[in-house]
């Protein structure tokens, strides 16, 4: 019986919760408090809370390191591209109401936001992820006479 | 003046943040620092949510209190679990600092606007021309996203680059695996410099292929040079 | 001539921003090339290299539509300032942006070679991807019109040079330590200005520029908050440029950075945050106030005078290389800060001068020490003996940029010393032309000890005789030689980079920029 049994069923019924409301947080930010960095926060915390009960090991077999460099590049690729798309349609950089010049209630603008606020969310998960694992990885396992 | 009740909140959360401060900076227990660290976020989310900027305590309390804890906590893992005590003369230049800054902004303070001024500039000019132009502009109710996003936009994709180093930045001196630090570089010909093994050891070399290079380099770094990182 | 013509309109508009979202996004598909040579080709070298050099041709476009077509003004995403971010250029950043894109592609040409024995090869990507974030940060800090994205764009380039600087670990593992040391005083000194600028904000209501320069006149310098903010932001700015005694990261991060880190460092690093220095004293405060004219006078001119006499002598006494040059980075900071000080055209415009002339020479200098080590493993000054035969060409070159910085006529330091003690003899400042010529002898002996060691004595015997010649790779011989040759056509006909320096300073003499129209492109 591994330990901290009680610890890891919390946290089985936790994590999805936190994913759960990091993605409120991320798509709700138009509305209410909140954006793509407090919700990629929320997410690699809930990620973390992972690695922290079940081993750094088994967080990196569900969130592979690998994904992380890429991730955090395309978090950035996405918001740096959604001012490239905006040259492209002719306007300035970031000027997202290109998008739908058209629009009475700026639909143009919600995209681009929209689309910014997921680059965030890529980048600030993946970084803080990888802050996390570069940590980490180079702890002895934590052991309760530390504590 | 009037003791309304956010005014008496106010003080109460900065006055507990004071305290949470020279705790943290008389205590040597790192844990204890961390765990403080996490504490004084938290209040100062609570003073953020009682200033009516409730985005703002949000990223407080999921960086300061949530994330940068675990990372303070992993870092120390790895170093040490008490700070080893300063010699006063050392505390003496930093303090110095402090003392001068803080005097320097006790000297303004009258002339600052007044605490929740509605007509200082901070909240008049373009505070107040932001909140207009959301509602005609961009059509979300959340003025803030629409400032970060949209009105500067051009910060926040600064400040996602400034995360992306930062994680590159990991990636590159600790690597993910908790396995980077230990390839030494090598001059392309003779060494003749400090800490050169023994003349002539090293044949000048064309640059090999760099798979097989890095392979070779750190079996002799860890021979010859010993270094535990 | 119109130069400016040749340039599709597209890029005319958008080259300001191009030319820092460019370096930023190639920054990150960097990150993700390869690390493996794929059919030869260095894949990341060649997508840096690419980079900084379509950067250097936008930013020469920029050059040449400001002096021609005067300031440009760009709104990130169409909103007009003040109430979004503009990019504002004018004649006193325009050639600020070409020096460092320059400087970049000859450093990247340098990298191929000194990247490849420095760095981890599995970890070549993301250097370059690192150096790329740097360049664009410090390209984004001098293109700005915004106050705060100053700020944001300063930290996108300190966090990445931190990084590059603590890569030096590969070769001596103090680098980290330097490191450290350059990621607390560079946080503080952000902070600083962030703080400054903060209070700006709490007194104006607005971040741009422009704007602010416009209500700090009409409301005048009275107010404290001002003066905090002046102060804050002297202090961060300070900080930044390695002003004495605000340098002590500088020669730990020079001295154990990557050789070509250091060589981009050297160059381009403290003269972006000169240059914010200029933008914020003379066009956002107004020199004629009283606590601004005399924070110039005794502050930055008299910190200048000491850094100039108190690093100098540190310079000689130092064993590391690369140190000694470092030190002598400090020293020519208080030159540059002399001139600034003085607040006068001549004074500005030799401060100016001083700070691309010293872009080249110590650019020179640093890339000849990292052939140095390239070839030698040499850090320190006693390995350097028998130099000037074993590595004549890169000697050579190095002896040109070191007599450069002593100031020997006909190269690029004798121009702006001797415009600097012109304007000193204008402003009646004799004792500064002493501790000109005083500091230029110091420099003799600094430098001086360096050749000496190369030059009059014997390789060291290596295995079976005397230490065989071994130049260093053309790739790097090219960039250095540019520079060493830069140093001297320059320095003989000093008219070009006279009259952009001369440009520059009629700029801030002209006062805040408050009577700018709004030019914004495209929307």
């Amino acid at each position: 019986m591994s330990p901290h049994l009680v610890l890891r069923v919390v946290a089985k019924m936790l994590i999805p919760l936190i994913a759960l409301f990091a993605f409120y947080v991320q798509f709700h930010g138009d509305f209410g408090p909140g954006g793509g960095f407090q919700a990629g926060v929320i997410l690699a915390a809930g990620i973390i809370l992972y690695a922290l009960v079940f081993g750094i090991d088994a967080a990196k077999k569900a969130v592979p390191p690998s994904w992380i460099r890429i991730g955090m590049s395309f978090g950035v690729l996405l918001y740096g591209g959604t001012g490239v798309a905006t040259w492209m349609l002719g306007g300035n950089f970031l000027d997202y109401t290109q998008f739908a010049p058209e629009s009475t209630h700026a639909a143009g603008q919600h995209w681009g936001i929209f689309a910014v606020e997921l680059g965030v969310f890529c980048t600030v998960t993946c970084a803080m992820l990888a802050i996390f694992y570069a940590f980490g990885s180079r702890t002895p396992e934590l052991s309760d006479e530390d504590w | 003046m009037h003791f309304s009740p956010i005014f008496i909140l106010d003080f109460g959360l900065m006055a507990m943040l004071l305290v949470v401060a020279f705790a943290v900076v008389r205590i040597r227990s790192l844990f204890a620092i961390v765990m403080l660290q996490g504490v004084y976020s938290l209040l100062s989310a609570a003073w953020f949510v009682s200033l009516d900027a409730v985005d703002v305590a949000f990223t407080e309390a999921a960086v300061g209190a949530g994330i940068s804890t675990v990372l303070m906590l992993g870092a120390m893992l790895l170093t040490d679990r008490q700070a080893k005590p300063i010699p006063v003369h050392q505390k003496m230049g930093p303090f110095l600092v402090v003392v001068v800054a803080g005097l320097a902004m006790f000297y303004a303070i009258g002339d600052m606007p007044a605490y929740g001024d509605a007509l200082s500039p901070a909240n008049a000019y373009i505070g107040a021309e932001y909140i207009e132009a959301t509602k005609r502009e961009i059509f979300i109710p959340n003025v803030v996203t629409a400032v970060l996003a949209s009105y500067r936009g051009y910060d926040t994709f600064g400040e996602t680059v400034v995360i992306f180093m930062a994680g590159l930045g990991v990636l590159l001196l600790l690597g993910l695996n908790g396995n980077a630090g230990k390839w030494r570089a090598k001059p392309n010909g003779h060494n003749i410099g400090e800490g050169a093994p023994t003349p002539a050891r090293n044949p000048v070399e064309n640059e090999p292929k760099p798979v097989a290079k890095s392979t070779k380099a750190k079996r002799t770094a860890k021979k010859t040079v010993g270094v535990k990182s | 001539m119109d130069i400016v013509s040749i340039f599709p309109a597209w890029v005319l508009t958008h080259g300001p921003a191009l030319l820092v979202v460019l370096p930023l996004m190639m920054a990150v598909l960097t990150a993700l090339a390869p690390n493996k040579n794929i059919a030869g080709v260095n894949i990341p070298w060649v997508m840096t290299g690419g980079t900084v050099v379509v950067c250097a041709i936008l930013a020469f476009s920029v050059l040449m539509q400001v002096l021609s077509h005067g300031p440009i003004n760009y709104a990130m995403g169409g909103w007009e300032p003040p109430i979004g971010i503009a990019y504002y250029i004018d004649a006193l950043n325009a050639p600020i942006l070409l020096l460092i894109t320059l400087v970049a592609v000859l450093c990247t040409l340098y990298a191929l070679p000194s990247v490849s024995a420095e760095v981890e090869p599995k970890k070549r990507a993301p250097f370059y991807a690192a150096f790329l974030v740097s360049f664009a940060g410090l390209l984004g800090m001098v293109t700005t019109g915004d106050a705060f994205n100053v700020f944001v764009f300063l930290e996108v380039s300190s966090i990445s040079t931190y990084v590059l600087v603590a890569m030096g670990a590969s070769r001596d593992r103090r680098a980290l330590t330097a490191a450290y040391n350059y990621l607390i005083m560079g946080s503080i000194g952000a902070t600083f200005l962030v703080i400054g600028i903060g209070f700006l904000y709490m007194q104006t209501g607005t971040l741009n520029m422009i704007d602010i320069a416009r209500i700090l006149q009409e409301s005048g310098p009275d107010s404290r908050v001002v003066k905090l903010a002046f102060a804050f932001i002297v202090v961060g700015l300070g900080l930044k440029l390695a002003m004495f005694p605000l340098h002590t990261w500088l020669p730990g991060a020079y001295a154990y950075a990557p050789s070509f880190m250091t060589a981009f460092l050297a160059a381009t690093a403290t003269k972006a945050a000169l240059y914010l220095l200029l933008r914020f004293t003379f066009t956002i405060f107004d020199p004629s106030w009283g606590f601004v004219g005399k924070s110039l006078m005794y502050l930055l001119a008299g910190m200048g005078i000491l850094g100039m006499m108190v690093a100098s002598l540190q310079a000689i006494f130092q064993n590391d290389l690369r140190r000694v040059l470092a030190f002598s980075s400090v020293a020519q900071v208080g030159y540059m800060l002399l001139g600034i000080g003085m607040a006068t055209t001549l004074g500005v415009t030799a401060g100016y001068l001083h700070m691309i002339n010293h872009a080249i020479m110590k650019g020179a200098l640093f890339l000849a020490v990292g052939a140095f080590w390239y070839r030698f493993g040499i850090t320190q000054v006693s390995d350097m003996r028998g130099l000037g035969k074993t590595m004549p060409l890169t000697m050579a070159a190095f002896t040109i940029a070191g007599l450069s910085l002593i100031g020997v006529p006909g190269t690029v330091g004798f121009v702006s010393k001797l415009a600097l003690a012109r304007a000193a003899a204008e402003n009646g400042w004799w004792w500064a032309i002493g501790v000109i010529v005083v500091t230029s002898i110091l420099a003799i002996v600094y430098i001086g000890r360096l050749i000496e060691q190369a030059y009059f004595h014997e390789p060291p015997n290596q295995g079976g005789g005397t230490l065989a010649k071994n130049e260093a790779p053309l790739i790097m011989l090219i960039p250095l030689w540019i520079l060493a040759i830069s140093a001297l056509v320059f320095g003989i006909n000093a008219e070009w980079t006279t009259s952009l320096a001369r440009t520059a300073a009629d700029v801030l003499s002209g006062g805040p920029i408050v009577n700018m129209p709004y030019i914004a492109g495209g929307h």
